[in-house]
This record gives structure tokens, sequence and C-alpha cells, in this order.
């Protein structure tokens, strides 16, 4: 590579206005032998180049991460377990709960209709025979009161007397 | 994600992420260790991982978070010689040749160490890395033009130690 170019390049890159690729063309240019004016700045660009090849000297570095990575992600995985369930859990909560007041309100909107309440005809009839018994008793207590009635009639009619007779014969 | 996608994307950035953590605290034990709370950190937040574009720009940006934690907690400049595991490729070199290289290099890392800290981190993530400028804006979380005027004054301070060095052999 001509000189005058690596100086082109090299005032560009003191002025921050090389390209990456430029920038990659003046380390491989400094990789050679150099004039001893460009000494120093090719100690720098080789300095550069040097420091890109640093590593971790740490061999076992990947395993060790491995290792570490391994004792964190249990935890990680526990927790989200957790808090999955106690998501299902939570819906099923709610469906539950839905359903319940749902039915409520069911419930309210159509009364129950009435039910037979016994399977053996028998038993049945026995039952109404007696809810009957009970009714009539009702009335026949009321027809004696009724009697007592009757009593006012007949004497206003006696005493009314020729009425009496004169209604009769009218009838 | 799984490991497998784990092992294949974020853990080989972690020579990357390793030399940055290096640059901002200047010890390599504490950057290995930043480095691994790093991945811990990213495979903790994997479910958050889909909606990130630069996987790599947000790791870099995480280590240099963890970092600079660090360095505030500590309360320490990060001077320290670079010269753990250092070593130049070229074998046919001289012994004499071969220190003077490395006399080389510690100057010149010197030179970058003594940078201010936004400084350093520009013109390592440029010049080390070669991240582009919007990388390194997404990276540091500083505007295009904070970034570049980070990196002009780092360029800068840089070639003026290095003018001075061959003019007086400094």
């Amino acid at each position: 590579m001509d000189s005058k170019h690596i100086e082109r390049l090299l005032e560009k890159y003191w002025n921050c206005e090389t390209s990456l690729e430029e920038e990659q063309q003046l380390r491989d240019y400094f990789r050679g032998g150099v004039p001893d004016t460009l000494k120093e700045t090719a100690d720098l660009f080789r300095y550069f180049e040097w420091q890109k090849e640093q590593k971790i000297a740490n061999a076992g570095f990947d395993k060790e991460v491995k290792v570490r990575i391994a004792k964190s992600t249990p935890k990680g995985k526990n927790i989200s377990m957790v808090i999955n369930y106690a998501r299902i859990a939570a819906g099923l909560l709610v469906v539950i709960t839905a359903t319940y007041f749902v039915r409520m309100e069911i419930r309210k909107a159509y009364p129950p209709e009435v039910v037979d309440t016994y399977s053996d005809p028998k038993l049945a009839l026995e039952e109404t025979k007696k809810a009957l018994m009970m009714i009539s008793k009702g009335l026949n207590k009321g027809q004696k009161e009724v009697e007592k009635i009757k009593v006012f009639h007949e004497a206003e009619t006696t005493i009314q007397g020729k009425d009496l007779k004169e209604v009769e014969k009218k009838i | 994600m799984n490991y497998e996608t784990f092992e294949n994307r974020v853990l080989p950035v972690k020579n990357k992420l390793f030399r940055f953590a290096f640059r901002l605290l200047g010890s390599s034990e504490e950057a290995k260790d930043v480095v691994q709370e790093v991945m811990i950190k990213v495979w903790n937040g994997r479910e958050q991982m889909a909606t990130i574009e630069n996987m790599e720009a947000w790791c870099m940006r995480i280590t240099k978070n963890l970092s600079l934690d660090r360095l505030r907690s500590n309360q320490r400049r990060a001077t320290d010689s670079l010269t753990e595991g250092f070593e130049i490729r070229q074998e046919t070199l001289t012994p004499h040749e071969r220190t003077e290289i490395h006399e080389n290099m510690q100057r010149v890392n010197e030179m970058i160490a003594a940078l201010p800290e936004k400084q350093r981190q520009v013109i390592h993530l440029r010049d080390v890395e070669g991240y582009s400028y919007n990388e390194i804006c997404e990276i540091l979380e500083l505007d295009m033009n904070q970034v570049k005027v980070n990196l002009f004054r780092a360029r800068t301070t840089v070639r003026e130690k290095l003018v001075k060095i061959n003019a007086y052999g400094l």
C-alpha cells in the first residue's frame, strides 16, 4: 500500500472520520514493517490487535457458568409452577362462584312446581281422608252455631204468629 | 431460550465481555467474576431475550454496568498492568526484540489506562473490538455526539503522547 494513502487514512483516523473498513486497513498495514517515522503509531495499532486476542484465562469457565445456572434454575421453575397452579385455582374458583350465583338467580325466577309428596297411593288416600275429615269437623262446628240462630228465627216467627201463617199460606 | 441456544449465542461472547470488563476493572479475576455474573443475568432474563435486537450489545451493556458498580464499590482506578497472559506471536524474534515489543505494548497500555473512563470505554469498543458508532451508543447509553467527542479526545491524547515519544524518545 502506498505511503501517501496510509498518511491520508491516518489523518482521517485521528479526526475520527475513518470507517470500520478503513481502520481495518490501517491495522493490516501496521502489522508489517513500517518506516521509522510511523514506529510509534504502529505500536498503537499492534496493541489494539494484540488486545483483541486476549481471552478469559480460565479454561473451566463454561462449566462454572453451567453449574451456576443449574443452581439458579430450579428456584425459578418452582416459583413459576406455583404461580401457574394458583392461576388455575383462581380460575376454577371464579367459575364455581359464578355457577352458584347463576343457579340462585334461576331458582328465584322459576319457583319449583308442586310435586307429589307420596309415592304409595294407599297412604295418599289415608292422608287425604284425614285432611277431609278435619275440614268436615270444622264445618260441623260451624253448623251447630248456625242452629242457635235458628232458635232466634223461630221465636221471631211465633211473635209474629199471624204473619207466619200468612207467609206459609203464600208459600 | 434453552441452554443450547445460550451456549451457542451467548457464551462465545465471553471473551469480548471479559476484555471490556478488564479494561474497566484492571483485574482479570474481577473481570472474570463480572462476566460470570453477566452470564447468570442473561440466563435469568432469557424470557425477554426475544425482544432484544442486538444481543451482543445488550451483554456488553450489562458488563459495563456491573463493572462500573464494582468499580464504585471498590473505589479503585483501573491502572494495573496488563502483562498477564502476555504472549508475542512472532517466534523468530530475538530476546532483545521481544523485550522491546513488550515495553512498547506496556507503554501504549499505560497511555490508554490513563485516559478518563468514558474515553477509555469508547476507544476500546471502537479500536479493539471494532464496533460501529451506533453499537457503541447502544452499549454505553450515550448519544452519537458524546461518543464521537469522547473518541476524538481519546485519539488526540494518544496521538500527542505518541508524537512526544517519537520526538524525545520518552
